[in-house]
């Protein structure tokens, strides 16, 4: 891992170099709020005092709406080259999230073609949070604010100038020509990033959670914390590692397009037949919570859920996955089987 | 392009036209500009179809309906008149003219009156501005 | 440091459970984050010092009536939407007036986070209401405003604040006074040329990520199937693009019409911040205007789209004019 350290206003320069060849993504005001669009002045982009973009960056790589193929009489392809793309300042949940989403979309025998195509051209700098917000919990479910194992690169920033940690080759070619950080300078970034990881929620005891949880599947316990839930899809769709999507043809416009699904629609569970797996709003949420805390340990040891906040944030009845998640820990689910 | 006819979309109630001539100059005659919507009663017409007209880029619509106490259901004329008089309210306020979707209820001794009225529309479509404001859709060729 | 409100509504609530006159509350209580209150459901009395309100409860407590289990004895807290949701929907024949039991809180406004929230990078830490003044500290500081500067938009345009066919009332001032019906905030949208009143809609629609949050949060959504979710046939794309988005908050708004009490908890719900009571307020104020409707508020008349009136008269004694062009 090389560290490099450039100024802030180098790094804007680097950006007016990039924006020629590549399509840089970044934070930019939008008008209405952060989002994470392409670049043209690198002065548009917003890496200051900001927490994180409301929508999340995983739309970049698998975007709500994808047209997969046009019909009209016969079959027409989409287009297939992909520029190659930066993606600048997302914070290190989302990035987390992306690798999360490659185990679930790439395998060796059937890589999922659209997502390798746009994740394979992009190279991803992530940007360390020196001030988490309140709804933060990356700590809690095995991340960092300053996750260095998750992307290209790892921006730190120290004032007036970033400390870029670089991980990947793709990452190293951009920033080759800069001096690398000093001992003192590295020292700094160690102090600040341990004062800042301290401050954040413990680390949530994945295995007792797993089965915690698993107890709790044919308990009453859902029903409780689903009371409040109104069923819509804000927590899956603002989720940086919720990945379902549903393959719709378009019959008007002749085309196939997946657009994203959540676990929390009635009609997601729904079949044919008329018959629903998942009946109530109960089962729904138990579906999203174990998915991240249960069924993604089972699959690669680690939990789903990157600690991001969004889907406690922006919950309009203010379901906190962290209280579901303290509550079951707590709970002695023995006693109160169905 | 720019000497292309006006689309209309003609939604018509089954019962409301009287003559056998008109209906079989509905359904056999009309111009290629004008896309016939049969429907068993002009209450059967949900805002949606008409908000696909309107979507798939239909320069104007037609309603037509049986006059008040002619329904064939009843009151499904009546239904029809007080949602989509307002929907046109609504869709005129968002993007939709007004004048691009006209009513027309028919009265029972009304004959070869169908034809004149189309005629009509379009002579008046065509001395408007083309409107795109809510055209989001492209057009399906099949029509109806 | 519980307000004579609160302690009023719990005591109601205790009664209520304590003689067994109802078997769940639902109200408010402190939810985990210090700018959300979380709906709750109290079925036992000795929970009910959880039950509170304020400025924060930003939901309409009525859509949960549609969630419960039919025949449920149920008390709600109602504020003045609230109130005409329950009867809106007594009115359609979705529940049983018998079995609620509405505990009237004249209103006190809901606080808008989109407000309060300027730069949404600056996380807020707390929120203190009173009376007239709400204290917000945010993580760059403390800020006062007056009550008024931060009122959502559709409490500022609500005209019947005051619960209306509660079984009884809070004895607590509320912050508004009843007003005869006037949305004259739509005047400046409907004197936009038809271009820019396009704009406006399309700027708003166009955000949206069909997460449904505004369907779910309304009282008022009550179908079992909505028309997005059909298949069979297909209304409208499903997709996030112009003409899904925009048929969504057209349709949407549409069933509304004449039946949406303007509470605003769509748009309170919304993630994306996009405003849409102008719509469902624009298609009512139409309907007040040829009706004299207004949703929730009478207790026999019902909506103009479920019954026809003397239209039947009114029109063959009119020798019809088409009203072509």
């Amino acid at each position: 891992m090389q560290a490099k350290w450039i100024s802030k206003k180098d790094l804007q320069k680097l950006v007016a170099k990039w924006v020629k060849k590549y399509a840089v993504y970044a934070p930019v005001y939008n008008g209405k709020e952060l989002a994470f669009q392409i670049v043209e002045k690198p002065a548009q982009i917003v890496l200051d005092d900001y927490l994180n973009t409301r929508y999340p960056a995983k739309s970049l790589i698998l975007p709500q709406s994808e047209v997969l193929m046009k019909y009209d009489g016969i079959l027409h392809g989409v287009e297939n080259a992909e520029k190659e793309k930066i993606i600048l300042g997302i914070r290190s949940c989302d990035a987390r999230a992306m690798r999360l989403l490659d185990h679930a979309l790439i395998d060796d025998q059937n890589p999922d073609e659209y997502w390798k195509r746009k994740r394979d051209s992009a190279i991803i700098f992530t940007l360390g949070c020196n001030e988490p917000e309140e709804t933060c919990f990356c700590t809690a479910v095995g991340g960092s604010p300053f996750g260095t194992n998750e992307s290209d690169g790892l921006l730190i920033d120290m004032g007036d100038a970033y400390c870029i940690y670089l991980m990947t080759e793709k990452g190293k070619v951009l920033f080759k020509d800069l001096p690398d950080a000093d001992e003192a300078q590295l020292k700094n970034v160690k102090k600040m990033t341990k004062q800042v990881e301290k401050d954040m929620p413990a680390l949530l005891p994945k295995q007792e959670l797993h089965d915690a949880l698993m107890a709790s599947f044919e308990t009453d316990f859902w029903k409780d914390v689903s009371q409040s839930c109104l069923g819509c899809g804000v927590c899956t769709f603002l989720c940086p590692s919720c990945f379902c999507f549903d393959i719709v043809d378009e019959t008007v416009r002749k085309e196939r397009v997946r657009n994203w699904d959540t676990c929390m629609f009635r009609t997601y569970s729904l079949e044919a037949s008329g018959h629903n797996p998942r009946p109530t709003k109960a089962e729904r949420t138990r579906q999203r919570v174990m998915h991240k805390f249960a069924y993604w340990v089972d699959l690669i040891d680690e939990i789903g859920c990157t600690g991001c906040g969004r889907c406690v944030k922006y919950c309009p009845v203010n379901i906190d996955i962290r209280e579901i998640a303290a509550t079951a820990l707590q709970q002695d689910f023995e006693g109160m089987k169905k | 392009m720019k000497n292309k006819k006006p689309s209309i979309i003609l939604f018509q109630c089954q019962y409301c036209l009287a003559s056998m001539q008109d209906q079989y100059w509905v359904e056999h005659e009309l111009p290629a500009n004008v896309k016939l919507v049969k429907v068993p009663c002009s209450g059967r017409i949900d805002p949606m179809y008409i908000l696909n007209a309107v979507q798939g880029g239909a320069d104007g619509i037609i309603v037509c309906g049986c006059m008040p106490e002619k329904c064939h259901y009843k009151e499904g004329n009546l239904h029809a008149r007080r949602t989509l008089s307002e929907f046109r309210n609504f869709l005129s306020s968002l993007g939709y003219p007004q004048e691009r979707f006209i009513f027309h209820w028919m009265n029972i001794d009304e004959r070869a009156v169908i034809q004149p009225l189309i005629a009509e529309f379009e002579e008046h479509l065509e001395t408007l501005k083309p409107q795109t404001l809510l055209k989001t859709r492209t057009f399906s060729q099949e029509g109806s | 440091m519980a307000s004579t409100r609160n302690i009023k509504i719990q005591t109601e609530a205790k009664r209520l459970l304590q003689e067994k006159a109802v078997d769940v509350v639902i109200g408010f209580k402190k939810g985990t984050l210090p700018y959300k209150m979380q709906p709750c459901f109290i079925h036992d009395a000795k929970e009910v010092e959880q039950l509170e309100l304020n400025g924060l409860c930003s939901n309409n407590l009525a859509v949960y009536l549609n969630h419960r289990p039919k025949g449920e004895k149920t008390a709600i807290v109602v504020r003045g939407c609230e109130s005409r949701v329950v009867q809106a929907l007594v009115l359609e024949n979705r529940h049983a007036r018998e079995n609620l039991y509405l505990i009237g809180v004249p209103c006190i406004g809901i606080l808008d986070l989109q407000k309060l929230q300027a730069d949404e990078q600056d996380p807020i830490l707390a929120v203190e209401e009173e009376g007239d003044q709400v204290r917000v500290t945010y993580r760059s500081g403390e800020k006062t405003f007056k009550r008024i500067e931060i009122l959502h938009d559709a409490c500022l345009h609500c005209n019947h604040p005051q619960p209306m066919h509660a079984d009884m009332v809070i004895d607590e001032p509320g912050y508004f006074e009843d007003q005869p019906y006037e949305k004259s905030y739509l005047d400046s949208f409907r004197k936009l040329s038809i271009e820019k009143r396009n704009a406006r809609f399309k700027e708003e629609a166009e955000r949206c990520i069909r997460c449904y949050a505004c369907r779910e949060a309304c009282p008022m959504c009550t179908c079992e199937e909505c028309f997005v979710n059909h298949s069979r046939p297909q209304w409208t794309d499903s997709t996030t693009n112009p003409a899904g988005q925009q048929a969504w908050h057209i349709i949407r708004a549409f069933h509304q019409a004449g039946r949406c009490v303007s509470c605003g908890a769509c748009e309170r719900a919304c993630p994306m911040n996009i405003k849409m009571t102008y719509l469902t307020d624009l298609l009512n104020q139409d309907i007040f205007t040829e009706y004299g409707f207004e949703p929730g508020v009478d207790e026999a008349l019902l909506p103009p789209f479920l019954t026809l009136g003397d239209d039947q008269v009114k029109f063959t004694d009119q020798q019809e004019d088409n009203h072509a062009g």
